[in-house]
């Protein structure tokens, strides 16, 4: 994987977590990518669902679900794609994001900024390591890639003011929710 | 064993051994009482106690007699210090102006993190105890009408885990406030799913859903009608054994539909809000509304009066199901502001959630991001449970929102017990 390919697979994750700020929804957003190519992309939608688990993340996950089984895949060949996958996303993955890659046996992540109030992958926790509980299903994981324009679109969110936060929360600048 | 004594909080932070808690050296003497004041005040400026600050001062015995002993801490005393020598300089003058003669004593050196463990800690040496710097109700202790309806909800979610043979992870969200369940889910990575097109499975499951929360009316004992398959193992509940989904043999094509993700408490947290949507189809401003309503005092009842009547419409307009009639029946006895309030909640704010088993990281994630308000399970997850047994979020600091978490203790027998 060239640098460049990554900056091109996070520009799409980019341009996601823009269409989440256009529908005023916190501004993350990923994609999935197989074998060189998009094979689905998501972003988050906890305001419209009112449903604070509907990150990107999981959007974008249950597209490949749904597209996987309608396609007749088995559960044994569903875990064996997700293995050859990689994530993008524009922040890093939250702890029940992280738990869920794990989970599924990604192969790997690429985020822009850290989350360091709820991240999955060494901000609080650290997921994507394996431990003896759970072999190989660790994920490699890389972060700060083109982190300056991820957390300028959290910045532009919060100091606009999330219409959507209970006004208690309003005077948290750079609070990230994903 | 009282009904109480059966919820147990499970702390923010591990607990230590309770009868050999840490605990430190400090120079102490007992004092004459009306130099209490003025000796605390001077050593809280020459000899704070900085890594000790929830240790008391002071000390107060009550001696046969009625007689009041006081004894105060004067410093650290380092390891292997002499009794006499040890004292530092800087406290001489002081020990010498109010005759006092320091001796060697323990204090314990952690805060407490529990009732029982601050009730061990002053065995030593008075400390304080803050259980947290907010309160959630039952961290100390449930009257016996709440830890009764404790009790009777998770009762349904236990009874719901085996209510298919199979035994799952169950999840059941109750408003406490109108003790009435909003949710109640079973692990459903894997779903019979005998709708093909996709507008179906992707459609919560709101109104069997409803069906089921009717049937779990805590003042009506819950009958299975058989449970003749129910298996000992427990592979199949997902928060414990949540790789296991991609060992699944294939069912015969694709009538089954399979979520590797889809564990109880997700899909309880995915109905809830399924509920509110339902329940306030017009998301614009309605928080705000309640918001701002909640800081009016109650005489300025025209808005609220207003907000009422458009609660009641969007009530009628969808009584599809008999349960959200009665939704607004309950709700009408009681005053316009708790209406309010329990009718529309920012997504699970105030809200308890009843777990068979203790979640997995990603469903007590979940959780927080969904603003649960309190956790109750019946059976821990030593192998992946994140609320005390691998990961403790509850005590994650920087989080931005802290559950109080309880263990129900009922006997796994529970589990296979026949209820006909
Ligand atoms: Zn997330
Ligand atoms: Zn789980």
């Amino acid at each position: 994987m060239t640098s460049q390919e990554t900056h091109i697979f996070m520009e799409l994750a980019i341009q996601q977590a823009k269409l989440a700020m256009g529908a005023l929804e916190v501004p993350v957003g990923c994609v999935i990518v197989e074998d060189g190519k998009v094979i689905a992309s998501g972003r988050n939608r906890t305001t419209e669902t009112r449903n604070a688990t509907r990150h990107a993340e999981m959007e974008a996950i249950d597209v490949l679900l749904e597209q996987w089984q309608k396609n007749g895949l088995s559960m044994t060949e569903v875990a064996k794609k997700f293995s050859n996958c990689s994530l993008y996303v524009t922040c890093e993955p939250c702890i029940m994001c992280a738990s869920a890659l794990s989970n599924l046996g990604i192969k790997e992540v690429f985020y822009g900024c850290s989350n360091d109030k709820f991240g999955g992958c060494g901000s609080i926790l650290s997921l994507h390591l394996s431990d003896a509980v759970s072999p190989n299903k660790g994920f490699k994981c890389a972060g700060g890639i083109m982190a300056e324009e991820a957390v300028l679109l959290l910045r532009t969110f919060y100091e606009q003011g999330n219409p959507n936060a209970p006004k208690p929360h309003r005077p948290l600048a750079h609070q990230t929710t994903t | 064993m009282s009904n109480n004594d059966l919820i147990v909080h499970i702390p923010d932070e591990e607990p230590h051994d309770l009868h050999n808690q840490p605990t430190v050296s400090v120079f102490a003497s007992s004092i004459d009482p009306k130099h209490a004041n003025q000796i605390v005040r001077r050593l809280n400026q020459i000899a704070p106690l900085e890594n000790l600050r929830h240790v008391k001062r002071i000390q107060k015995k009550v001696l046969e007699g009625g007689q009041i002993q006081l004894s105060v801490v004067l410093c650290l005393a380092y390891e292997g210090g002499d009794q006499l020598y040890g004292v530092p300089s800087h406290l001489q003058e002081l020990i010498n102006s109010y005759q006092l003669s320091p001796f060697i004593t323990k204090v314990c050196k952690y805060e407490a993190t529990s009732k029982e463990e601050w009730q061990e800690q002053c065995k030593f040496w008075p400390t304080s105890y803050h259980p947290r710097t907010y309160s959630i109700e039952g961290i100390t202790g449930f009257s016996k009408e709440d830890s009764q309806s404790v009790l009777k909800f998770m009762q349904s979610a236990v009874e719901l885990a085996t209510s298919d043979g199979l035994v799952v992870n169950a999840a059941v969200i109750v408003d406490p406030s109108a003790k009435q369940i909003v949710s109640t889910a079973r692990d459903l990575v894997f779903a019979w799913n005998p709708c093909k097109d996709d507008s179906c499975y992707r459609k919560p499951d709101l109104f069997s859903a409803q069906s089921i929360s009717n049937s779990l009316d805590p003042e009506k004992p819950l009958h299975l009608s058989s449970c003749n398959h129910l298996k000992q193992s427990y592979r199949s509940v997902a928060c414990l054994y949540p790789w296991q989904w991609a060992e699944q043999q294939s069912h015969s094509q694709s009538s089954y539909y399979c979520h590797p993700l889809r564990h109880a408490a997700i899909v309880a947290i995915e109905s809830s809000a399924a509920r509110d949507r339902h329940l306030f189809p017009n998301n614009e401003g309605s928080r705000e509304k309640y918001l701002e309503l909640d800081h009016e005092s109650p005489s300025t009842s025209s808005p609220l009066k207003r907000q009422k009547t458009v609660k009641d419409d969007k009530l009628n307009g969808h009584s599809q199901t008999s349960n959200h009639i009665e939704d607004g029946d309950k709700l009408n006895i009681h005053s316009q502001t708790s209406d309010l309030l329990s009718a529309r909640p920012y997504l699970c704010t105030g809200y308890d959630i009843y777990l068979a088993w203790e979640p997995c990281t990603m469903c007590a994630m979940a959780l927080v991001h969904q603003r649960i308000r309190r956790i109750f399970y019946a059976f821990p997850n030593p192998k992946t449970g994140a609320l005390g047994s691998v990961h403790r979020l509850q005590g994650e600091k920087s989080l931005n929102h802290h559950y109080a978490v309880f263990r129900v203790l009922i006997p796994e027998e529970a589990l296979h017990k026949c209820h006909t």
